[in-house]
């Protein structure tokens, strides 16, 4: 993983690809890999969906070795739905194999001079990109089941959907999983648009012949795995919690203490709640012969995903997450299981970012297109988008710009992105998060790992209203810093709370890399991804006023705890302080 | 619903061969009503009600009373109509919030519970209970077998719900101790007009 794919998808006569040395860029993966090649190439005031925008694809540091965990992978770029920096990241197989081809990024610049849609294929013996102009407005499904067709089923698949090619501000990145179905997505700020401005449909990875990447120590190597993934597997959610429901088992505890937004961000508490629970879920897969517990790429030991079965038996979509089905379903009053997955395929299959458009048909829904809780309608609505009626377009361009079109004052949204599934209201802390973080309202923003692991920013009192800014911080600090290594954020949970299980995770690094990276050091590296992102934002204009929840959250009471959210402008100012 | 009403409500009774909690699952998540002392601490509660020990109290990583998180089962006080829910650890950052104690509390201080009895008025009443994901295998068995009261259309829309593997493992249902189909199950729940039944559940392998 030392070198640099550079797609100018501008350049006279057509494509033109270049493999290149890390340079500046050494010793960065994942996010730290995208923001740093973002905030330094892409000029902060250009169009989003214009030629001088990148978009950045890159594995994390161990992406492509034995170890757990390692299959993430980040894409960046000037976001359409924000205006600012983005950094969506994904699980599923591309990362392992991008990184086994020995690319630490892709990178897609320039324009296309005409509206012909490419391919890229890479492997072993090099890049190879064509036109297929027989795959515009194919959904990912049918895409990648082209893809297998033509290339075997050894691949792995990187693309959009018609959502992308459309240039919606909610279009997705997608990654096949270990089944070759395109279910993970690199979701938030509408990244497929940034792909689909590049004219790139598919980028079709094959590792085949290419060795697993080899550490530096391989037995320090072998034995801090070992410790990593006993961790792991010792731990009560990454070992029992989330193996048995998958992320979906935060809606009853949620929705118990009322901070589960329902009927877009009026209440804290859903009626149906129990009906589309992680437990009824699990259930469910397992009496239609689905399956509750699986990975979305090898290497997993979590194995929080799943499989989603319709009645009849058969496969519908990978398990919905916490936030698909919420957004989906409390925020849209739909209790329904069965079609809040056939949402959640939709939303798959036709690009879009799950939270985003349940966000955009809750606004939608009280803007009176449809009933709170009208399974069907919503279902029409994202069929909309994928058809692109003039209706869909709306929709596709996410939940803000929705708000506008229809007049809807209750838009959760924070720099123009939809807020995910924990009311800021209720859990303040992660509403400052959501309020600070340079990607807009996002709940992975601030995630990992414990301040009392990693000391960042020295001791704080929690207790102390001031103890939540300096909390959310401290985890944008240490998530930043986990986004670049490609390790999985539920990875956190074990690391938060069992020290050598963190030092696990250093000496994986360490003995992979010969470094002697300290806790210290995975400080600095957050602090360093949290600067070039924020002066990229500042760069394009954003201010404190960006750093802002929407008014209502201050004034309208959420029940059933009939709280506001009360930390101040000039805490929220504070944050970034270091 | 009141206290001396319980003895009037139907008791159903099921005999379950094999693992029985799964099947059960939905209405220990919905909330089920026991009757119990009140004017006791959580942790008592959780100790002499329930019957967790040590070990699985340890497992009880959020508890929420009246839908406000619970730092310290000490302080806190069971009353007659509160609403105890109980999940082990979760995932995500507001997972982490949730527990009780953690270094996160403070992100949901502004609905943390705070006990404001100053006197434990000590009696008898009735808690509603609700049990999440790990913690119905391992507190679900003991609960059902003791008995809860649930609401007869929720009894009636969990049974006529249920498969034909959940009636193969069904050795018997008894009314009131008399044997009974499970065709009969709607009619019975609703003899008695106060729309509640009492339900137990006693299984080999329930571990109760």
């Amino acid at each position: 993983m030392d070198k640099i794919l550079r797609i100018d998808m501008g350049a006279d006569g057509g494509p033109k690809t270049s493999s290149v040395p890390l340079g500046q860029y050494a010793g960065f993966g994942g996010r730290a890999m995208t923001s740093a090649i973002v905030s330094k190439e892409v000029p902060p005031l250009c169009h989003p969906l214009g030629a001088e925008n990148k978009l950045v694809i890159a594995p994390g540091l161990l992406s492509g070795t034995a170890s757990a965990m390692s299959g993430r992978i980040s894409v960046g770029g000037k976001s359409p739905l924000t205006g600012g920096i983005k950094e969506a990241n994904s699980g599923g197989q591309p990362s392992q194999v991008l990184a086994r081809l020995g690319y630490a990024a892709i990178v897609l610049e320039g324009k296309p001079k005409n509206d012909d849609l490419y391919k890229v294929f890479i492997n072993k013996d090099g890049v190879k990109i064509s036109v297929d102009n027989s795959l515009k407005m194919l959904p990912n499904y049918d895409l990648v089941a082209k893809m297998k067709a033509e290339y075997g089923d050894k691949i792995s698949c990187i693309s959009i959907g018609p959502a992308g090619e459309m240039r919606m501000a909610s279009a997705t990145v997608a990654f096949t999983d270990m089944e070759l179905r395109p279910t993970r997505h690199a979701g938030r700020g509408g990244l497929g648009a940034v792909m689909g401005s590049k004219g790139v449909k598919a980028i079709v990875l094959d590792d085949t012949g290419m060795p697993m990447r080899a550490p530096k120590d391989p037995e320090k190597f072998k034995a801090a795995n070992k410790r990593f993934v006993d961790g792991l597997k010792g731990h009560a959610v990454t070992g029992q919690g989330l193996p048995a429901y998958g992320t979906n088992v935060l809606t009853n505890i949620l929705n118990e203490v009322g901070g589960y937004p329902t009927y877009n961000f009026k209440q804290g508490r859903f009626d149906g709640a129990s009906k589309i629970s992680g437990e009824t879920q699990a259930e469910t897969e397992k009496t239609r012969g689905a399956n509750p517990t699986h990975g979305c790429h090898r290497g997993c030991v979590i194995q929080c995903s799943g499989t989603y079965n319709d009645k009849d038996g058969h496969y519908l979509t990978k398990q919905p997450e916490y936030e698909t089905v919420w957004a989906h379903g409390g925020n849209c009053g739909i209790s329904d299981l069965d079609k809040i997955a056939m949402m959640d395929f939709l939303d798959d299959n036709y690009g879009i970012d799950t939270i985003e458009m349940g966000a955009t048909i809750a606004v939608a829904m009280d803007a009176g297109l449809a009933e709170f809780g009208d399974a069907d309608a919503a279902i029409q609505m994202i069929h909309e988008v994928g058809k692109g009626t003039h209706l869909g377009r709306i929709f596709g361009g996410g939940a803000a710009a929705t708000g506008k079109a229809y007049g809807v004052e209750r838009v959760p949204v924070v720099k123009g992105q939809a807020m995910p599934a924990y009311d800021p209201r209720a859990v303040q802390g992660i509403g400052v998060t959501y309020a600070t973080s340079p990607m807009g309202a996002d709940h992975t923003a601030g995630y990992a790992v414990a301040q009392n692991v990693l000391k960042v920013g020295g001791d704080v009192n929690a207790l102390k209203p001031e103890g939540q800014v300096e909390l959310s911080r401290n985890l944008q600090i240490a998530t930043a810093a986990i986004d670049s290594t490609g390790m999985c954020l539920f990875i956190a949970f074990a690391v938060l709370d069992q020290p050598d299980t963190f030092q696990a995770l250093l000496d994986l690094l360490n003995s992979f890399y010969g470094m002697n990276l300290t806790g210290d050091g995975v400080t600095d590296l957050g602090k360093k991804v949290l600067s070039m992102e924020r002066d990229f934002n500042a760069r394009a204009g954003f201010t404190s006023k960006q750093d802002r929840l929407p008014e209502y959250f201050k004034s309208e009471k959420f029940a059933p705890h009939n709280v506001t959210f009360g930390v101040k402008d000039e805490d929220l100012d504070k944050v970034f302080n270091w | 619903m009141d206290i001396k009403d319980i003895e009037s409500y139907p008791h159903i009774a099921f005999d379950m061969d094999g693992p029985l909690v799964s099947h059960f699952f939905l209405l220990l998540q919905q909330g089920v009503t026991i009757r119990s002392r009140t004017g006791c601490s959580v942790a008592a509660f959780l100790r002499e009600e329930i019957g967790a020990d040590g070990e699985t109290i340890g497992k009880i990583q959020s508890v929420i009373l009246d839908g406000s998180p619970v730092d310290d089962l000490e302080s806190a006080v069971i009353k007659d109509g509160s609403v105890l829910a109980l999940s082990a650890a979760m995932p995500g950052l507001v997972g982490a919030t949730l527990r009780r104690g953690g270094t996160y509390s403070s992100f949901r201080s502004a609905i943390t519970y705070h006990e404001t009895q100053e006197k434990c008025v000590k009696g008898e009443g009735l808690i509603q209970i609700k049990i999440f994901n790990l913690l119905m295998a391992e507190l679900g068995p003991g609960l059902l077998k003791k008995g809860v009261v649930i609401g007869s259309e929720d009894f009636i829309l969990f049974t006529t719900g249920q498969s034909r593997d959940f009636w193969k493992v069904c050795r018997g249902i008894t009314l009131d101790g008399k044997p009974l189909g499970a065709g009969e199950l709607p009619d019975s729940a609703r003899l008695s007009g106060k729309g509640q039944v009492f339900l137990s559940v006693s299984s080999d392998k329930a571990g109760a």
